[in-house]
């Protein structure tokens, strides 16, 4: 309980920080708007159903928007030394991992839900499927989305390449949520039954699980001195 | 007491510590000099557990202490010339963060008591971002002494304080607190002298002074550090 609530307390400063402007979101915003916008116009509706293509295309669109957002988790970290202070308040090093990768979800929830609706607009999906069986699938992939983000976020600031190393990184590890994610989202699109759908969600919470777990005990080697 | 026995420490090829040892007593004040590169911020991340060592150990009161532990960081109070706030918080909302993270009451009252003890309650709602270099130094001063350390590391301290905010921070130092441990490395040979009770001078990573601030004088220790630049 104590632990939670140390989570909570280092997600809420994030996200609190993030309301004040200049940081990840704006930027991440404006990429999935502009990112759908630019797919939708270059899909010949023709030859492929909106529907079949809508699942890969959030799924990807989501994939980028954290190398350009949560990538930057530890930004703010780097104002004078702040995580350096942070490190040595006595707080678990599991407990700043997993509040880094709260407030990464909830940035991502908020991107989840823009690109939703700006694809389901933009390629003029009328009935997307159940909300809740898509929400079920999102919410294990962008789980596992954002405790990757922490993580490489960390890595990249440690490296002298910086952001340009997180796409190497992290994007090989990420295949499997983005292809079982979009799989599973594209059969809601097209109104299968959710037995069909969930064999991969399974796999997505796995890999979730997996991530935030390895995450976690690599983070505290990674901020070892 | 705390105290650290043969501390090696390296930096990839560079050895930083080599072989350093001290102790300091409840209640002392202990004050690091020496040039830049000596190993003055090593030794200070080492003893907050921040940074590990290749060799020997750090001791409180006769317990090995792991800089791990979060119980060992929940005792030790941080101070350095890089003030560590978030610059998009408030003054008032960085004290919480941190009051928030180590259990301790975050109420208005007690928050602009703690920016009081510094002069900088004026500052409270104010975004760190606006501060002066020196107004920023008071909040991190603030930050760093409101859980009440039992140790108290301070790297450069006065930097970048104003006349009064050093005169301050002088007199919390002299004020002190029930058997707490002040280990001060500073350029500042007069400032450090006058608030130590012992002194450390360090080399290239080695201790090559380790005496009674009573009896020295900030000329002599410069004295001590120009015959050890011939040497070398």
């Amino acid at each position: 309980m104590r632990e939670l609530r140390r989570v909570a307390i280092i997600a809420l400063r994030d996200l609190r920080a993030e309301l004040r402007g200049g940081g990840r979101l704006p930027a991440m915003i404006a990429f999935v708007v502009l990112a759908s916008f630019l797919f939708a116009f270059t899909i010949d509706r023709a030859q492929i159903s909106p529907r079949g293509i809508a699942a890969p295309l959030l799924w990807l669109i989501l994939l980028f928007a954290v190398a350009a957002g949560a990538g930057r988790t530890f930004d703010g970290e780097e104002d004078d030394g702040a995580f350096r202070h942070l490190l040595l308040a006595p707080v678990s090093r599991h407990a700043i991992f997993l509040g880094k990768s709260a407030a990464n979800l909830v940035l991502l929830w908020i991107v989840t839900v823009l690109a939703f609706v700006a694809i389901t607009a933009f390629l003029g999906v009328g009935a997307p499927g159940s909300v809740s069986h898509h929400a079920a699938v999102l919410l294990p992939g962008t789980i596992g989305l954002a405790a990757s983000g922490a993580f490489f976020g960390l890595v990249s600031r440690h490296s002298d390449l910086g952001d340009s190393l997180l796409p190497v990184l992290a994007f090989p590890l990420l295949v499997p949520v983005v292809f079982f994610g979009s799989t599973a989202s594209t059969r809601i699109f097209l109104e299968r039954p959710w037995t069909e759908v969930s064999g991969s969600v399974r796999l997505l919470w796995a890999f979730a699980l997996g991530f935030v777990t390895v995450g976690s005990a690599l983070f505290r080697h990674l901020t070892e001195d | 007491m705390l105290a650290a026995r043969e501390l090696v420490c390296d930096y990839g090829p560079t050895r930083a510590l080599d072989g350093v040892g001290l102790a300091v007593g409840r209640g002392a004040t202990l004050g690091v000099f020496g040039a830049n590169g000596a190993g003055k911020t090593t030794l200070l991340r080492v003893l907050s557990g921040e940074r590990r060592v290749e060799g020997g150990r750090v001791e409180m009161d006769g317990v090995a202490v792991r800089g791990t532990d979060a119980g060992w960081r929940g005792r030790v109070g941080v101070v350095s010339h890089r003030t560590g706030l978030y610059r998009k918080l408030t003054a008032a909302e960085n004290l919480a963060f941190f009051a928030a993270l180590r259990e301790l009451p975050r109420d208005r009252r007690t928050l602009e008591g703690a920016l009081d003890r510094v002069g900088a309650a004026a500052l409270a709602d104010r975004r760190v971002d606006l501060l002066s270099r020196g107004q920023r130094q008071r909040v991190a001063l603030a930050r760093s002494l409101m859980h009440a350390p039992e140790i108290l590391l301070l790297d450069e301290p006065f930097s970048g304080l104003d006349p009064d905010g050093a005169r301050r921070l002088e007199a919390l130092l002299r004020e002190g607190g029930e058997g707490r441990i002040v280990v001060l490395a500073t350029h500042n040979l007069a400032r450090g002298l006058a608030l130590s009770d012992r002194v450390v001078v360090l080399r290239r990573g080695r201790k090559t002074l380790d005496a009674e601030a009573r009896g020295l004088s900030a000329d002599r220790l410069l004295h001590h550090f120009a015959a050890g630049a011939v040497a070398a």
